[in-house]
């Protein structure tokens, strides 16, 4: 779960390797403000896998690769 | 998850914002009256629940979004430095700690340094992209290599 300067260096750090998958910078931010944003708050509750799968799909990270189970 | 692990999993993190580092499980101990022996085996169950990662000696080595090792994403935020696991996680502190934030990692290929201020949860330079390795079905096989 790296950051890269563009995707030319994702798929030259690759090397021929089988990709994963390439988001935006800014769709990163999205997804961790979805993600982390009540991870210290004293209501946190643990998610169950269908909760966190949904956060994916909302924004719209679907398809096998974000399949969590 | 149990009550418990639930209040032990919030005060353990509670802890690590209050230190900057992660706690060992006497100081969670002295926090919470929970026996160390208890302490222990509550973060057992939950590394098993995936609410925290433990290293073989059975303390803290990740507290998503926080690291308790050194790694190549260095965070600064709401006045102390941290270390996150990923770019997810580095982005992820600010977030859960509702400041702004600003984070330094490096190009795996070109190895540039990359420096990230957030304001308002947005990155102030669009041009990186995130690249995940693994898919997500696999995540937790080896978190710390995810």
């Amino acid at each position: 779960m790296l950051l890269f300067r563009s995707e030319a260096h994702v798929d030259r750090w690759l090397a021929g390797r089988e990709p994963g998958a390439t988001i935006p910078i800014t769709k990163l931010a999205e997804l961790a403000a979805a993600w982390w944003h009540d991870r210290l708050s004293p209501d946190w509750q643990p998610r169950s896998r269908e909760q966190s799968q949904a956060i994916l799909d909302r924004l719209g990270l679907t398809g096998d690769f974000w399949r969590l189970g | 998850m149990e009550q418990a692990d639930i209040d032990l999993r919030k005060a353990t993190y509670r802890r690590f914002v209050e230190l900057g580092r992660a706690p060992t499980w006497a100081e969670v101990a002295a926090t919470t009256g929970v026996g160390e022996d208890d302490v222990r085996a509550g973060w057992r169950r939950l590394h098993e629940a995936h609410a925290l990662v433990l290293d073989d000696a059975g303390e803290i080595r990740m507290a998503n979004p926080f690291a308790a090792r050194p790694t190549d994403f260095r965070v600064e935020a709401g006045e102390r430095s941290w270390y996150a696991n990923c770019a997810w996680d580095a982005f992820g502190i600010g977030a859960a700690l509702h400041v702004d934030s600003r984070f330094e990692t490096h190009c795996p290929d070109c190895h540039d340094r990359i420096e990230i201020n957030i304001h308002d949860g947005q990155p102030d330079d669009g041009s990186p992209v995130f690249h995940v390795l693994v898919p997500a079905v696999r995540w937790w096989s080896d978190i710390g290599f995810t």
